[in-house]
């Protein structure tokens, strides 16, 4: 077939990139942080953001709430719920083998999905409040995808600048990286726990009131980002939280890209083979160590 | 009623065969028991409903009239959960513990293709009104008959629209599973032959979000159609992110998404100008169709869908067989299933040597002003088609 890949073409391609990458890294924080300081792969973590994304949906729905203040409501939320998550169940798994953890967050993850086809139905829900696009020179910058990007890189900064420089979050970067010392040192290690499992689905939950504005909402939206942030906290190196960002960004970049050289079929499976690529290379993921 | 009185009433029936060729009108036989599992619950719910209900309304019709050779009709509906595992199960149980006489089809191909094995092993004719998918048929099965029209034509008007109108190119999309993958290449094949240039065929996964790549391509190769074999998220999600990166054809054609209502609820003034291709919509002019309708309506106060009409279509074209077979015999039945030409509220019916549907028509619809308006065929057209599509801003 003729067609020719004009420079215009990549950039928009990039662009698009960077603006759905900018997303999987900040859904993706959240998960490498759980996993980051329990050693906990919760697979629960997209359906967790789908509750987000419902939450937005019902507020727009019913009061006409601006979707994007309505993080304010959604973010607190989910961390209740995640906060509850670890009290009552997660807990119970944090130091036995992964297979365990992996299991119990299998079946929330199945009975969320479930309960919101019950409450919720199978029906595809928006929320129409932000369409079209700025038209830069040749380039058009999706309205609801830039701001979730500029939203999404807002919060990812923000949970950086608590990590990094917050008595909370240094306590929680201390039990993440040993969790003996931090013992020893007088942090309260259940209460970290349940403050990173809280702080990782509220971050789920703004990636999921940020796609609703993106994309049409389904109970079963959720999974797929689940294994996209497995990818990205890979890639980036687990347990590493700036290298979420990095494996976010990349993410995104090499599936639209893919979808332009190649095609569009095969971009998860060129975001594999990166995967193995790196795993390959450098098996600590691009960014190694814990920080 | 008890298993033991079904138990007695089957044997009395039986008594009843066997002693009398008699074509005496007998009140106190037992009913004929139709069987079907149908996703009331999980993904499929709402078209697995609409089914049932069309089924239903089928089912009060006939005992209206008196039944079926004389007996009347109760259907046994289990719920399959949209599983085709669980369909299976309920299939056998049906047939071989609940012993029903006859079975009517699940909803959706990937259900009916599960269980198609079972109602072949044990020779039960089922007509299976929600199945789309050509494959299905095609595989030496003896009893299984289609009603609606397959994946292959549903962009069929699309493309006669386009040729009709000197169009050149077109570039077809479709998401990665076998329905959608089924009515893209059959939009290819319908456009080569009718001269047009496919500048692009190309699917992508299920659960896609964003489609930007594939659009800038597209963008670059400028075709006057794009031909998408969605679903129904996917469908939207094109639709939307056409209007972010100002991809302009002249028409924009959809397979499933486009025709359902919440497609412009979902999307408002930007559903404008889209096709979207349905198996049935209420205003086509078939026999029985308004009474089907008002008969629907007073008894769901709700609208049906297409699928409630399939069903309720497929239910008496079964029931058709019957009567022409004079018997529940599979097998007379199944030969009069395969003269059978008839048109229902529904439309028509006439299967092939394979029991696949080559009658039955598909309709192209166009958002016009939020309604769906059928444009084509000429001849059941409600309304003319709205062209060329004008550019995004101007909508």
């Amino acid at each position: 077939m003729g067609l020719l890949i004009t420079p215009t073409m990549i950039g928009q391609v990039v662009i698009s990139g960077l603006l759905a990458g900018s997303l999987y890294a900040l859904v993706a924080l959240g998960l490498g942080l759980i996993f980051g300081v329990m050693r906990v792969l919760n697979v629960a973590h997209g359906p967790l953001m789908m509750l987000g994304a419902y939450t937005t949906f019902w507020l727009f729905h019913w009061w006409g709430f601006n979707p994007y203040v309505s993080l304010l409501i959604s973010m607190p939320l989910l961390f209740v719920i995640g906060v509850v998550l670890q009290r009552f169940l997660v807990r119970r798994v944090v130091d036995a083998p992964e297979l365990s953890s992996l299991l119990l967050t299998f079946g929330v993850s199945i009975a969320l999905v479930n309960l919101a086809q019950l409450a919720f139905t199978s029906d595809l829900r928006s929320v129409e409040f932000l369409t079209g696009s700025f038209i830069v020179g040749p380039f058009a910058l999706s309205k609801p995808r830039l701001a979730a990007c500029a939203f999404a890189v807002a919060i990812t900064l923000g949970a950086f600048v608590f990590l990094r420089s917050t008595r909370l979050g240094k306590a929680i970067r201390a039990v993440s990286q040993s969790r003996e010392v931090a013992q020893v040192c007088g942090i309260d290690v259940q209460r970290i726990h349940l403050l990173a499992f809280g702080i990782g689905t509220a971050l789920a939950a703004a990636g999921g009131t940020l796609v609703a504005v993106m994309v049409a909402i389904q109970p079963e939206m959720g999974q797929v980002y689940t294994f996209k942030s497995f990818l990205v906290i890979v890639l980036g190196g687990a347990g590493n939280y700036p290298g979420a960002l990095l494996g976010g960004l990349l993410l995104g970049l090499v599936e639209q890209l893919a979808s332009l050289f190649l095609t569009a079929q095969v971009n998860e499976a060129v975001a594999y083979v990166l995967l193995v690529l790196v795993l390959l290379i450098r098996p600590t993921g691009l960014l190694k160590g814990r920080v | 009623m008890t298993t033991t009185s079904l138990k007695r009433a089957a044997s009395i029936a039986l008594a009843g065969v066997v002693l009398a060729s008699l074509p005496l009108p007998a009140p106190a036989q037992a009913p004929v028991r139709i069987g079907a599992s149908l996703s009331v619950t999980g993904t499929y719910a709402k078209p697995g409903t609409q089914q049932k209900e069309g089924y239903d309304v089928c089912v009060d019709e006939l005992n209206a009239k008196g039944g079926l050779l004389g007996r009347k009709i109760e259907f046994v509906v289990y719920d399959d959960q949209s599983t085709p595992a669980t369909a299976v199960k309920l299939y056998e149980k049906l047939i071989t513990e609940d012993k029903v006489d006859a079975v009517m089809g699940p909803y959706s191909s990937a259900v009916s293709e599960a269980v198609a094995n079972v109602t072949e092993k044990y020779k039960k004719v089922m007509v299976a009104p929600l199945a789309a998918t050509t494959s299905i048929f095609k595989k030496g099965r003896k009893y299984i008959f289609m009603v609606i029209s397959p994946a292959e034509v549903y962009l069929e008007g699309l493309v006669d629209m386009a040729a009709k109108r000197g169009l050149k190119t077109v570039a077809i999309i479709n998401e990665d599973t076998l329905f959608p993958k089924a009515s893209a290449a059959g939009t290819a094949e319908a456009a080569k032959k009718r001269g047009l240039q496919v500048v692009l065929q190309e699917s992508y996964p299920k659960g896609n979000t964003d489609y930007s790549a594939l659009l800038v391509k597209i963008k670059a190769l400028n075709p006057d159609v794009i031909a998408a074999g969605t679903y129904f998220d996917d469908a939207v999600a094109i639709t939307r992110q056409m209007k972010e990166l100002n991809v302009n054809p002249k028409m924009f054609g959809l397979t499933v998404g486009g025709d359902l209502p919440e497609f412009h609820d979902l999307l408002k003034q930007n559903a404008e100008y889209v096709y979207g291709s349905t198996q049935w919509d209420d205003t086509l002019p078939y026999p029985g169709a308004k009474e089907f309708l008002a008969a629907f309506t007073k008894k769901f106060k709700h609208e049906p869908s297409y699928h409630a009409a399939a069903g309720y279509a497929g239910c008496l074209i079964y029931a058709e067989a019957v009567k022409r077979a004079g018997s529940l015999d599979a097998d007379k039945v199944r030969d009069q299933l395969l003269k059978l030409e008839t048109k229902t509220a529904f439309g028509e019916y006439k299967v092939d040597a394979d029991g696949f549907q080559v009658a039955h028509k598909m309709v192209m619809l166009q958002w016009q002003d939020g309604k769906r308006v059928v444009v084509w065929p000429d001849d059941l057209a409600s309304g003319k088609a709205r062209y060329p599509t004008p550019e995004w801003n101007k909508r």
